[in-house]
């Protein structure tokens, strides 16, 4: 399925037919041109098209608060609905107004209250749960993803979480409990003489005993 | 009904008139007053007691009863002054003899007053709620002699004299004493413990708290204490001999604080001497007497107990603590049973056998057993020693006191598991290789372990056992079927068939049988399949013995005794002179660090060295070569050739054991959880970590990192969630 990518905007509006580039930017034309026309679904040949035609990396956290928005449920695949939702959300009618909007937009999760924040936190993590019975990520896409959403709002502690996480090797997969945790110490613990841990160690999970326990004994 | 006649009969009372002499009273009374000073002149037998009584009498009688009475407290008042003064004038030890005296006197004198006054003591008294004769006598006694001032301070003076000289060592008159001490308790309590006890008290506690200062300044702890004891005994025979059975306790109050409780400190940690020295010494009866005359006072026992605790913990600890001692784990766990012993014994001996110290004995057991994380290990060895070799020869009851003395470490054990962990392996060992000397022994202590732990326990164990049973059926049934097949010539074989699970798992390392060998355990193999469908051999090569026959070079023939990796590397001798270590690693594929051991065996141990190395030297190398010993020689036809092995396990062998031990843990941890909380529902984190302690720990301690992990294992797996506001909080999800 080759695909040009374009960076400028389209003018015209022919609906279907042979021509590939949407011309016209209504969501169903979007989903249209970057919909596997078989399966009727946004599949990741059509994310990756997508993210160049944003102008941004697959990896970008956009692609997330994007997949966030539209409560996409599968990593890598948009549903019709789901695209139809993440435009409605947005209000974005256009390529341009989608990139608008998701700038917009991550500088709003940058700030964004606690609540508001939890949700897109948590929905990252499942968002990475592929498989029905998947209980745990492992640790190296964690990573990552800690950098990416967590390092929204808490960048020195995820950027120390990281490197901890990279460093160790008795965690090889994270679970939901300690993702939760990992944000729940950033907002709860004063960091980073993280004073007050040893009074709070039985609110969390053992991984972060462990990293309280490796920043003291980096800073001793 | 009326009576029809009335008949009128008077009594009239005989008119006889009473002439009253106006001088009557005054005249009986002197009669009397003459009596009474008769009385106390050693006059009485020439009184008319008859006539006296009935002047009294008719005195009461006529309502002179008054004048009758204030003239005997006026009589008898004086009388007492003048006798005061005879005892006022008697000199020094005189004094009490006297005292004495005139009170026998006045006593006897009273009965006879009171004789005479008999009715004026039954109806005149009472009526008019005056003091009784005998009563009055003994006040007037008490106010005019023992409160006389010229009296009062002499008496008492010469009273706690007399005591003290008694202290001193000399003899007293104990019968007066006790006469005196028995006048002023007749006289009423509170005279005897106005006027002489509470004073008798003050001046002892002098006495005693100057006396114990000087022996404690002069003695070692014993001979304060036979000191103590002493005085003690002497206080209490001196109550018994002439003071008030009352004042027994007071006054060895007084002792036992002056003596005992002001320097219990001082005397339990003397140096040298104190209680310390008396436990490493075992001080039986220096003990005993600390302990009796400790428990007199308050907080005695308790620091007895206290300090023989710490003493205990602290030689313990450096017991079980000394590299040294780790050399020999049989010796360390001997150590521990005689220290044990030793204790045990001055707690039944000197210590009454107080439970509460044998608690102390026990906490400090517990505490510094667990302090070195190979005393499961060590105690398991303990028990192997004694059931391979140990117990030869011993009596069926001497061995059941080994094993209880064994079981009582145990139960100190904090990790259970571990030693039974290391009691599987070793009993293993024992039992493949024949070694253990008593079948019965091994079936005791299992049943001791059984009681103690539970069946899931031993079940293992016995299942070991079965195993064992069942082979020697099954190599039986082996023979049976094989027929005349087997000959003198092909080797006999004798297969143990061990159930996978029940024993310890070995990492089962194989090796190249020999053919000779390898021919009879095929058809091994195809009896055993053949009766048993399903089922699945493995040879378990590293845990084998062999018995070989030998010829050397002057026609000595021997019997050896090998492991099964030994007997490999001979066979491999039968068609060659010299081999290298390559080409014998090669042929057996016997794992190194099993080969270099098994070979230092057979090549380095002085009298056994049916091989001959090149290099000569103690250590295997890889490059090494070896040769048929030619010139072997032994007194003995049987040469038993034993591995070099470790019987402590190596570093690495004790990682991987407690790595297994962990991986373990984990499970039961896990089924105390879920228990917890399928009865609880919602619990705190803290609360899980000390019920799942509670639960497990007569099987062992659970670190409460690891419960932490578990309990976030069953989070994973949605047994448990977190609560979503209280995060430390868990609810049980069903």
């Amino acid at each position: 399925m080759g695909r040009r990518s374009r960076k400028t905007q389209p003018k015209a509006p022919p609906a279907s037919s042979v021509v590939v580039i949407p011309d016209d930017d209504s969501p169903e034309d979007l989903f249209n041109s970057y919909a596997n026309k078989a399966t009727r679904t946004i599949e990741p040949e059509g994310i990756e098209k997508l993210c160049s035609d944003l102008g941004i990396e697959h990896t970008d956290v956009r692609i997330l608060i994007l997949a966030w928005k539209m409560s996409a449920a599968k990593m890598g695949y948009f549903t019709r609905a789901e695209w139809q939702n993440g435009f409605y959300a947005l209000r974005a009618d256009s390529m341009y107004a989608l990139s608008r909007a998701l700038t917009e937009l991550e500088k709003k999760v940058r700030r964004a209250s606690k609540e508001e924040f939890l949700d897109f936190y948590t929905y990252a993590f499942n968002y990475c749960l592929m498989e029905d019975m998947q209980k745990t990520v492992e640790t190296e896409s964690v990573c990552e993803l800690l950098g990416m959403v967590l390092g929204l709002q808490f960048p020195v502690q995820a950027g120390k979480l990281v490197e901890y996480l990279k460093l160790q090797t008795e965690y090889k997969a994270i679970n939901k409990d300690q993702w939760s945790g990992f944000y729940r110490f950033c907002t709860e613990i004063s960091y980073p003489d993280m004073a007050n841990y040893e009074e709070y160690s039985c609110y969390y999970p053992a991984v972060i005993d462990d990293f309280a326990e490796w920043m003291k004994e980096g800073k001793a | 009904m009326s009576t029809p006649k009335k008949r009128n009969f008077q009594i009239e009372a005989f008119k006889h008139r009473v002439v009253v002499d106006p001088k009557y009273a005054e005249k009986t009374w002197k009669i009397l007053e003459h009596a009474i000073r008769e009385i106390y002149n050693h006059n009485a037998s020439g009184l008319s007691f008859e006539e006296l009584y009935r002047n009294a009498y008719n005195m009461v009688l006529h309502k002179f009863g008054d004048k009758l009475y204030t003239g005997l407290v006026t009589t008898m008042t004086m009388h007492l002054k003048e006798i005061s003064k005879s005892i006022e004038a008697a000199q020094g030890g005189l004094f009490l003899e006297e005292l004495n005296r005139k009170w026998e006197d006045h006593n006897k004198a009273l009965q006879m007053i009171r004789d005479i006054l008999m009715y004026m003591d039954r109806t005149f008294i009472p009526s008019t709620h005056k003091t009784p004769v005998h009563d009055l006598g003994l006040h007037l006694w008490r106010d005019n002699i023992i409160h006389s001032k010229k009296i009062q301070a002499r008496l008492l003076n010469t009273l706690l004299e007399l005591v003290q000289r008694e202290r001193t060592g000399e003899v007293i008159n104990r019968g007066l004493m006790r006469n005196i001490t028995k006048m002023l308790m007749d006289l009423g309590s509170s005279v005897y413990q106005e006027d002489f006890e509470k004073l008798f008290l003050e001046v002892s506690a002098n006495f005693y708290s100057v006396e114990s200062q000087q022996f404690i300044e002069s003695c070692d702890c014993g001979d304060y204490l036979k000191k103590a004891e002493r005085r003690l005994n002497e206080e209490v025979d001196r109550v018994s001999h002439y003071l008030d059975a009352k004042s027994l306790n007071k006054i060895t109050n007084v002792v036992e604080k002056e003596m005992i409780a002001n320097h219990m400190l001082r005397l339990v940690h003397m140096e040298n001497s104190g209680l310390v020295k008396m436990l490493v010494d075992d001080k039986y009866e220096d003990l005993g007497r600390m302990y009796t005359l400790f428990r007199r006072v308050p907080d005695g026992l308790s620091t007895i107990r206290d300090v023989m605790t710490s003493h205990i913990r602290e030689t313990g600890k450096q017991l079980v603590t000394d590299p040294e001692r780790l050399k020999d784990p049989v010796d360390f766990v001997q150590r521990l049973l005689d220290e044990k012993d030793k204790h045990d014994k001055i707690i039944g001996s000197a210590f009454n056998n107080d439970k509460t110290f044998q608690n102390g004995l026990n906490s400090a057991f517990e505490f510094f057993i667990n302090l070195n994380p190979r005393s499961p290990e060590f105690i398991s060895l303990f028990v192997d020693d004694k059931l391979r070799k140990g117990l030869k020869g011993v009596s069926e009851e001497d061995v059941e006191v080994v094993l209880d003395k064994v079981m009582m470490l145990f139960r100190y054990l904090q990790e259970k598991d571990v030693f039974e962990k290391y009691y599987k392996q070793h009993l293993a060992k024992r039992l493949l290789s024949g070694k253990t000397v008593s079948d019965d022994a091994e079936r005791s202590l299992i049943v001791k372990l059984k009681t103690e732990c539970g069946y899931q326990f031993t079940s293992k164990l016995e299942g070991m056992f079965t195993d064992m049973k069942t082979s020697h059926d099954t190599m039986q049934g082996f023979y049976a079927s094989q027929g005349g097949e087997t000959t003198a010539d092909t080797p006999t074989l004798a297969v143990q068939v061990l159930t996978t699970g029940s024993w310890p798992t070995q990492s089962s390392s194989t090796c190249n049988l020999p053919a000779e060998i390898m021919g009879v355990c095929e058809k091994f193999r195809a009896y055993y399949l053949g009766t048993h469908t399903g089922r699945r051999l493995s040879w378990q090569t590293n845990m084998g013995t062999a018995d070989l026959k030998a010829s050397f070079g002057k026609a000595q023939k021997h019997e050896l005794n090998v492991s099964t990796y030994q007997m490999c590397v001979l066979m491999l001798f039968n068609n060659a002179d010299r081999l290298s270590y390559k080409e014998i690693e090669q042929a057996t594929e016997i794992p190194s660090s099993d080969l270099k051991r098994c070979l230092q065996s057979l090549a380095c141990v002085k009298g056994r060295n049916v091989l001959r190395k090149e290099p000569m030297s103690k250590d295997i190398g890889e490059n090494d070569a070896f040769y048929f010993n030619d010139k072997f020689t032994s007194k003995f036809y049987k040469v038993k050739i034993g591995t070099v092995v470790a019987q402590k396990e190596s570093e690495p062998e004790k990682l991987e054991t407690r790595q297994r031990v962990e991986e373990d843990r984990k499970p039961q941890i896990e089924a105390a959880i879920v228990r917890i909380m399928k009865s609880r529902r919602v619990l705190d984190h803290n609360n899980i970590v000390a019920e799942v302690t509670k639960q497990l720990q007569s099987r062992f301690l659970p670190n409460p990192v690891v419960i932490k992990k578990r309990i976030e294992s069953l989070i994973e797996r949605e047994f448990l969630e977190r609560d979503k506001v209280d995060r430390k909080t868990y609810r049980y999800l069903a």
